[in-house]
C-alpha cells in the first residue's frame, strides 16, 4: 500500500436522516443491550431468583387463608416487579460504563432521544419477559385464577411495566454519575413511581377480586395519563441529561 | 462567516472542571485538509480540546467554528468529527464485526456487513471478525477503534494517542490512515507523546501547555521552539 493512495472516500458530512435516522439508532440500542443480555444473562438470572424469593416468602408468610391471598395477591406481585425492576433499571447503562462510559454514545451523531427510547424499550423487554414467568408463579403460589383474567391483567401489566421502565431509565441515567447508585436509584425511583405502583396494584387487586363498584377504569385512567405525561416529560429532557 | 478553506477556528477557548481550568483562551486555526500535532505535557490539555472539537464538551468560554459549524452546535460538530479516544469505546460482549455495526447504525447508517468486512480487513482484524472483543489484546482493540473512524468520512478526524498500544504494524497502519485521510481531504489532529513518530505525519505542531496555546510551528522547527519556550531545559 503506497502512502497518499487514495482508499478513503471523500471527506463530506451526512446531515440528519430524519425520523428513519432516529428509528436506525433506536434500534440499534436495542438490539445492543438485548444482545449483551442474552450473552450475559447478567440482570435476567438475578432478577429471576430475586423475583422467586420475594414470591415465595410472602406466600410462606400469608399462610393458606385464600381469600387473604386474593386480596393481597395484586399487591404481592406488584412488589416483586418493583424489587427486581430496580435491579434492572441500576444496569441500564452498565454496558456503556464498562465500554468507556456514557461519552461513547455522546460522540455519534443523532438524536440523543432515541437512546432514552432504545433504552426504555430494552428495560421493558426484560422486564415483561420477567412477568411472564412472575404472574404464572404468583398465581400457583396465591392460588389466583389468571387464566380467568389474563387479557384485563395483561393489559394492567403493560401499563405498570410502561411506567415503572419511562421513569426508571430516566433516572437510572440521572444516577450513573453517583457514586452509590445502587443505595441512590430506589430513594430517588421510589417517590416518582407512587402513583404508578398505586394504579397497577389497585387495578390488578380489582382484576383477581372482582370490579364491583365500576373503579377499574379509574386506575386504568391514571395509569395511561401517567404514561404519556411521563413519556413526554422524560423524552424531552432527556438530552439534558445525556450531555456532560 | 468562516472561509471554507478553514477547517477549525477558535478564538478565546476556555474550559473549566469545577475550579480547574483545562485550557486557557486558546486562538487556533487549521486549514482544510492539513494535519496539525498537539504536543504538550501529561495534563496540558490537549484531551479537553480533542473533546471540546468532538462536540461532547461545551467549552465555557470562546467561540469557534468546526467546518463553518459553531462549537455550540454538537449535533452538527459530531455529523462533522470523529473522536479516536485512548482506549475507544467498544463493547466487550459484542464481536469486532457487531462493534462496527453498532456505530454505524447508531450514526444513521444502514447494515452493510461487506463494508464491515472491509473495514476489517483494512485494519488487520478480518481474521477475528466474529470473535468477542473482550478477548482482545489492547493493540486489537486500539486497531478495531481505527476501524471506527473509517464507516464515516467526516471533515476533521481526532486522534487521542492513535500510537498507543500497537506494535510495529499497526503504527505503520496509523501512518497509512493518516495519509489517506489527508489524501481524502480530510483535516487530522493528533494528540501524541510519542511526537517523533507524528511529526513525519503532520503539517504543523500546536503546543499546549497548562491549559494555553504556547506556541504554534513547522514539525521542523519544533525541537528549536521548544527549547527556546523552556528556556533551554526543555
Amino acid at each position: 500500500m503506497s502512502a497518499g493512495a487514495p482508499r478513503l472516500p471523500a471527506a463530506t458530512t451526512v446531515e440528519s436522516g430524519g425520523w428513519r435516522e432516529f428509528v436506525r439508532r433506536t434500534q440499534a440500542i436495542v438490539w445492543k443491550d438485548l444482545l449483551i443480555e442474552v450473552r450475559t444473562k447478567q440482570s435476567f438470572t438475578a432478577m429471576a431468583f430475586f423475583a422467586a424469593l420475594v414470591l415465595f416468602i410472602f406466600s410462606f408468610a400469608m399462610g393458606a387463608d385464600v381469600r387473604l391471598l386474593q386480596a393481597t395477591g395484586g399487591g404481592l406481585v406488584w412488589i416483586g416487579i418493583a424489587f427486581t425492576g430496580i435491579l434492572s433499571l441500576s444496569r441500564t447503562y452498565q454496558s456503556e460504563e464498562l465500554a468507556g462510559g456514557l461519552e461513547g454514545l455522546r460522540i455519534l451523531p443523532g438524536e440523543q432521544r432515541a437512546i432514552y427510547i432504545g433504552k426504555l424499550l430494552g428495560n421493558l423487554t426484560l422486564l415483561l419477559t420477567l412477568e411472564l414467568f412472575l404472574f404464572p408463579i404468583a398465581g400457583i403460589l396465591f392460588q389466583l385464577e389468571l387464566w380467568r383474567v389474563a387479557a384485563p391483567l395483561a393489559g394492567v401489566a403493560l401499563l405498570g411495566t410502561l411506567g415503572f421502565s419511562i421513569i426508571g431509565t430516566f433516572y437510572a441515567a440521572l444516577a450513573v454519575h453517583v457514586r452509590a447508585r445502587e443505595l441512590m436509584l430506589p430513594l430517588l425511583l421510589f417517590p416518582a413511581l407512587v402513583p404508578v405502583l398505586l394504579g397497577a396494584v389497585n387495578a390488578t387487586t380489582l382484576i383477581l377480586t372482582g370490579d364491583l363498584d365500576g373503579a377499574l377504569s379509574s386506575w386504568l385512567r391514571l395509569l395511561v395519563a401517567f404514561d404519556v405525561i411521563f413519556f413526554v416529560v422524560c423524552t424531552w429532557i432527556f438530552p439534558l441529561v445525556l450531555e456532560e | 462567516m468562516t472561509s471554507p478553506d478553514v477547517a477549525v477556528s477558535l478564538r478565546g477557548i476556555s474550559r473549566r472542571f469545577g475550579w480547574h481550568w483545562a485550557l486557557r483562551d486558546v486562538d487556533l486555526e487549521v486549514a482544510s485538509g492539513a494535519s496539525l500535532l498537539l504536543a504538550g505535557p501529561n495534563g496540558a490539555g490537549k484531551t479537553t480540546l480533542l473533546r471540546v472539537l468532538a462536540g461532547v464538551l461545551s467549552p465555557t468560554r470562546g467561540e469557534g467554528t468546526l467546518a463553518g459549524i459553531g462549537l455550540e452546535d454538537n449535533d452538527g460538530i459530531r455529523r462533522r468529527s470523529a473522536l479516536l479516544t485512548i482506549g475507544g469505546y467498544l463493547y466487550d460482549e459484542l464481536t469486532a464485526l457487531e462493534n462496527l455495526r453498532f456505530v454505524s447504525l447508531m450514526c444513521g447508517s444502514g447494515s452493510d456487513p461487506a463494508a464491515y468486512g472491509a473495514i476489517l480487513e483494512r485494519v488487520g482484524l478480518a481474521g477475528v471478525a466474529d470473535r468477542r472483543v473482550g478477548a482482545f489484546s489492547s493493540g486489537m482493540r486500539k486497531r478495531l477503534a481505527l476501524g471506527q473512524l473509517l464507516l464515516r468520512p467526516v471533515r476533521v478526524v481526532l486522534m487521542d494517542e492513535p500510537f498507543a498500544s500497537l506494535d510495529d504494524e499497526g503504527r505503520a497502519l496509523v501512518d497509512e490512515l493518516v495519509e489517506e485521510m489527508k489524501a481524502a481531504g480530510q483535516t487530522v489532529f493528533l494528540a501524541s507523546h510519542q511526537i517523533g513518530e507524528s511529526l513525519r505525519l503532520i503539517d504543523r505542531v500546536a503546543f499546549i501547555d497548562r491549559g494555553r496555546l504556547a506556541f504554534t510551528c513547522s514539525a521542523d522547527e519544533l525541537p528549536e521552539r521548544r527549547h527556546a519556550y523552556f528556556g533551554g531545559h526543555g
